[in-house]
């Protein structure tokens, strides 16, 4: 661990979530309440076509049929929808075309983040930055020399507008508008996210990423983001997290859809760190995400890597579904909860193509008086010849009053299929704890080492700028839990 | 709830209770517990799809067709041959659809010992101090229609002290000349120290349709050990819905051997076992071999509920043909439950072109000074080590046996009684549909 990582534990025992404070700007808020008026209005105020309207209107209707589902191990929150307002943005301004028109307390809420926004400022420009604020993306760095590749990196609304076509194509092609009662609400009411398409061939040359902020009170996040990688490309897709300290429960339904076509490889990485509440377990994000991806042609690879820190409740199930023959799906994870927290999270894998192969390891850290369950399913198609699968799912308890569950749904139909399941739980080793003081380091630090050591075969997927910020999250998460 | 059932089965039963049993009259205590029973399953019907425990295995088409609710004949002659284990010696006890039949049965001579229906188990002393204690407590419709309607079963109540000198071997015969609905309700009683070995083999005659919803309660005392085997060797239309619940008191050791083999159409056993004070110690083995169009779902349960128990769970299924094997395993360490060991193991061999396999190793923990692993794999014959038989002169039929002997070997050499082992080795032998 670097130098700088060995300071975190002090540096951050002064603030125990540091992203909480609030941007006062001028904002564009819906009245609360969902209603077909709702979805019309922010349709309107996108400017969007009919047919994405209609769409709207279908999603709505099916949500309003749709009931909330029992079969998650956590007793779901009572959630008002129509206590919830849909849309916020900051105050509409002339479109910004350069730098100095954004807003300069946007500019500095996305810097205190540790989000540059200012072109100019990346000297290296290996990351390209999507930053979407309350409902609308703010800003999206580095398009210009995307565009020279033919990579378009967007927001959703732009998309709309400029590439309907590509929108049309693919838009609900994964996660349809039926898929689970927060999917069709994301469809009916999304205010905005990112487009990717990356064309043919193309090696995407830098890092893309979005990155979430809610701001405003009493909304909800429901952006949508959409990967598309053409024939033979590769792109690598980071995504964060951060939110003010409130004491009321906010809603973040997301709806991510990746499609793969040949040869094409996406990897997607998330750092989760919304606001997890406080120690009463008052307050934090509800985190109800549906994440699918598609491998669509053959020998197309999708990989899933996360750390989710945040969230009082963190509810989703990136997925893989294997179509072309040799492809490839991969889900790495790590979630740590603390305090009240509760993660219900794992993966699915639905193999549909021959010679399919899925890994998934999955690494659970609870402390305090938290719940943390893995849920996983991997299903072999009845054509699914030699698929293969492996998944690892560990528990780490610290403390005697948490939780660690697993719920491993394992279906083949056939008779190739070869599978492999294996998990354990246990607590942080004594006698570790025990070497590691006995050399002068603290316990706190020990632990943290300890855990870090845990996570290392997830920590190791992600690009290597997140890595850094992976490994100081699990440490400050940890804070104050070994007692 | 209940509009959304609307097989025949459950109006006919609901009916039956209804109108039928008042005029029959039965007599307390039992009839206020039946009542409440059924009640409850009045309340939930039959379990459907939509329930998480019964998400792959279908009960429509059971319950979708009239069937008599009691024997037709009540005396009716049986075969029993095909529960016959090669020698060994037991005291033999025979239910011919769910009723006790003592003139079949051998009579227990050992002290301390009390076997009879369970009709007739009401009057003993600890009787009520354990029927439908344990296993109403789950949410399982069928254990609620069980205590509501059963008819006959067994009670067995052994001694402080006693060991028996043989093994106990109950013959389940279903046997009709037209559809019938046992409900048989068994409770045994192991006093402390007791020591026992249950054999309960499955069968048929006549190729007679049946439906069986069994429950068994089992309550094991300070320091008793019961080694209780499950042999399942019916006919392909009698249909099997098996729930066994166990409670464990402290020292006391329980080990369950399930086994399948080809023949019924549709087995569902749940297997529960309560550790419910300390140093209690559990095993559950079981061996399922599918074939044709069987489905055979295995659902147990392990709970731990005090300090320093231990608990080793391992299942082996193969799924030829084009049936279904299923496999849900739950781990649950309650938050007393500290220092637990907690092992559990699922492997399956998919031989059969459209054979269905689904699994569910869960754990569910709440302390953390514990020691809880599973693992689960799912894979075919291995090539290399049929290559490797063949290449020493082994014909491909009995390399495969060799492999199929080999995969369950894991579970079949923990069996206490060396006799039922060789006895299973054969119906694995026999189950084996090799081309």
């Amino acid at each position: 661990m670097s130098t700088k990582d060995d300071n975190i534990l002090q540096e951050l025992a002064v603030e125990e979530y540091k992203y909480g404070f609030t941007t006062d700007i001028e904002m564009d808020i819906a009245n609360k309440g969902l209603s077909e008026e709702t979805v019309r209005f922010i349709s309107a105020k996108k400017g969007e076509p009919e047919w994405l309207l209609d769409w709207r209107l279908k999603a709505l209707k099916h949500f309003e049929k749709m009931s909330m589902p029992k079969w998650q191990n956590f007793e779901h929150p009572k959630v008002d929808f129509q206590d919830i307002s849909y849309y916020a943005a900051p105050k509409e301004k002339p479109k910004v075309s350069s730098m100095e028109e954004v807003d300069p307390e946007l500019l500095d809420t996305f810097a205190k983040l540790g989000i540059p926004l200012d072109e100019q400022k990346i000297l290296a420009g290996v990351v390209a930055v999507d930053a979407v604020f309350d409902s609308v993306s703010v800003k999206t760095t580095f398009r210009e020399k995307l565009k020279e590749y033919g990579v378009i990196f967007c927001s959703f609304g732009e998309a709309v507008k400029e590439y309907p076509d590509l929108v049309k194509q693919y838009l609900g092609t994964v996660v349809p508008q039926t898929d689970n009662i927060y999917a069709a609400l994301n469809a009916a009411v999304f205010s905005d996210g990112s487009f990717v398409y990356i064309p043919k061939g193309v090696n995407c040359p830098m890092e893309l990423s979005t990155y979430f902020r809610i701001n405003a009170q009493n909304t909800g996040q429901f952006e949508r983001t959409l990967i598309v990688a053409d024939e033979g490309s590769y792109v690598s897709y980071l995504e964060g997290c951060t939110a003010p300290m409130r004491d009321e429960n906010q809603l973040h339904a997301a709806v991510v859809e990746l499609i793969a076509l040949e040869n094409a490889e996406i990897k997607y990485s998330t750092v989760q760190n919304w606001y997890p509440g406080d120690k009463e377990g008052k307050g934090g994000i509800y985190n109800f995400v549906t994440k699918r991806g598609i491998c669509r042609g053959a020998n197309s690879k999708i990989s899933w890597t996360q750390v989710e820190t945040g969230s009082s409740i963190t509810w989703k199930y990136p997925s893989v579904i294997l179509k072309g023959d040799n492809s490839v799906g991969e889900f790495y994870s790590v979630a740590l909860t603390r305090n009240h927290q509760i993660a219900d999270t794992g993966s699915k894998m639905y193999h549909i193509g021959k010679n399919t192969r899925s890994k998934i390891v999955s690494k659970g850290i609870s402390a305090g008086v938290s719940q943390n369950s893995y849920r996983g399913l991997v299903q072999i198609g009845k054509g699914a010849e030699k698929a293969r699968n492996f998944t690892q799912c560990d528990s780490l308890l610290i403390g005697d009053k948490c939780g660690a569950h697993t719920f491993p749904y394992i279906e083949a139909k056939n008779k190739t299929a070869k599978l492999e399941h294996e998990a354990t739980t246990s607590k942080i080793g004594e006698d570790q704890i025990f070497y590691l003081t006995q050399r002068g380091i603290d316990p706190e630090k020990a632990v943290g080492l300890i855990v870090n050591g845990y996570a290392k075969e997830v920590l190791n997927q992600l690009p290597m700028e997140f890595a850094v910020e992976a490994q100081k999250l699990l440490a400050i998460s940890l804070e104050g839990s070994v007692g | 709830m209940i509009t959304q059932v609307s097989s025949s089965l459950y109006h006919q039963l609901v009916a039956f209770f209804e109108e039928e049993l008042p005029l029959k009259g039965y007599q307390e205590p039992l009839g206020s517990i039946r009542k409440e029973a059924f009640a409850r399953f009045k309340d939930s019907g039959f379990p459907s799809l939509k329930m998480e425990d019964w998400k792959y295995t279908n009960l429509q088409p059971l319950i979708n067709q009239h069937y008599r609710l009691n024997d037709s004949i009540p005396g009716r002659n049986v075969n029993i041959d095909k529960a016959v284990i090669g020698g060994l010696d037991t005291y033999r006890l025979v239910l011919v659809n769910g009723h006790y039949r003592k003139d079949l049965s051998d009579t227990i001579t050992d002290s301390g010992v009390v076997v009879c229906a369970i009709e007739d188990g009401v009057t003993e002393h600890e009787f009520l101090s354990h029927f439908a204690k344990y296993a109403d407590r789950t949410d399982n419709p069928l254990v609620a229609l069980n205590t509501a309607l059963h008819e006959g079963g067994l009670y067995i109540h052994i001694g402080k002290n006693v060991t028996l000198k043989k093994s106990v071997q109950i013959i389940h015969v279903a046997s009709a000349d037209e559809a019938v609905f046992n409900q048989a309700r068994n409770l045994f009683v192991l006093d402390e120290n007791a020591e026992a070995e249950i054999i309960e083999s499955f069968i048929s005659n006549d190729h007679s349709v049946s439906l069986n919803n069994t429950v068994s309660e089992l309550v094991l005392k300070e320091g008793a050990r019961l080694q209780h085997y499950y042999l399942q060797v019916a006919d392909e239309k009698s249909r099997y819905l098996n729930h066994t619940e166990v409670k464990q008191a402290r020292h006391s050791l329980y080990n369950n051997y399930n086994c399948s083999f080809p023949g019924s159409s549709f087995i569902r056993n749940n297997i529960n076992v309560r550790l419910d004070d300390t140093a209690v110690e559990s095993h559950l083995y079981g061996v399922t071999l599918t074939a044709q169009d069987q489905l055979v779902d295995n659902h147990t349960i392990v709970d731990h509920r005090m300090p320093h128990c231990e608990s080793y769970e391992w299942y082996k299924n193969i799924a030829q043909d084009t049936s279904t094997a299923v496999f849900n395993g739950k781990i649950f360490v309650q938050p007393d439950a500290q220092k637990t060991n907690a092992f559990q193991q699922n492997n399956n061999m998919l031989i059969g072109d459209k054979a269905n396999i689904f699994t569910k190793p869960q754990l569910e923990i709440f302390a953390d000074d514990v020691k809880c692993s599973h693992g689960c794999t799912m894979g075919q014959f291995d090539e290399d080590a049929l290559f490797y038989l063949k290449a020493r002169g082994v014909g491909e039929a009995s390399a495969r046996v060799l492999l199929v002997h080999a995969f369950a070997f894991d579970v079949t050499e923990k069996f206490s009684n060396t006799h039922v082992r060789a006895y299973v080795d054969s119906l694995i032998e026999r189950g084996l549909v090799i081309d």
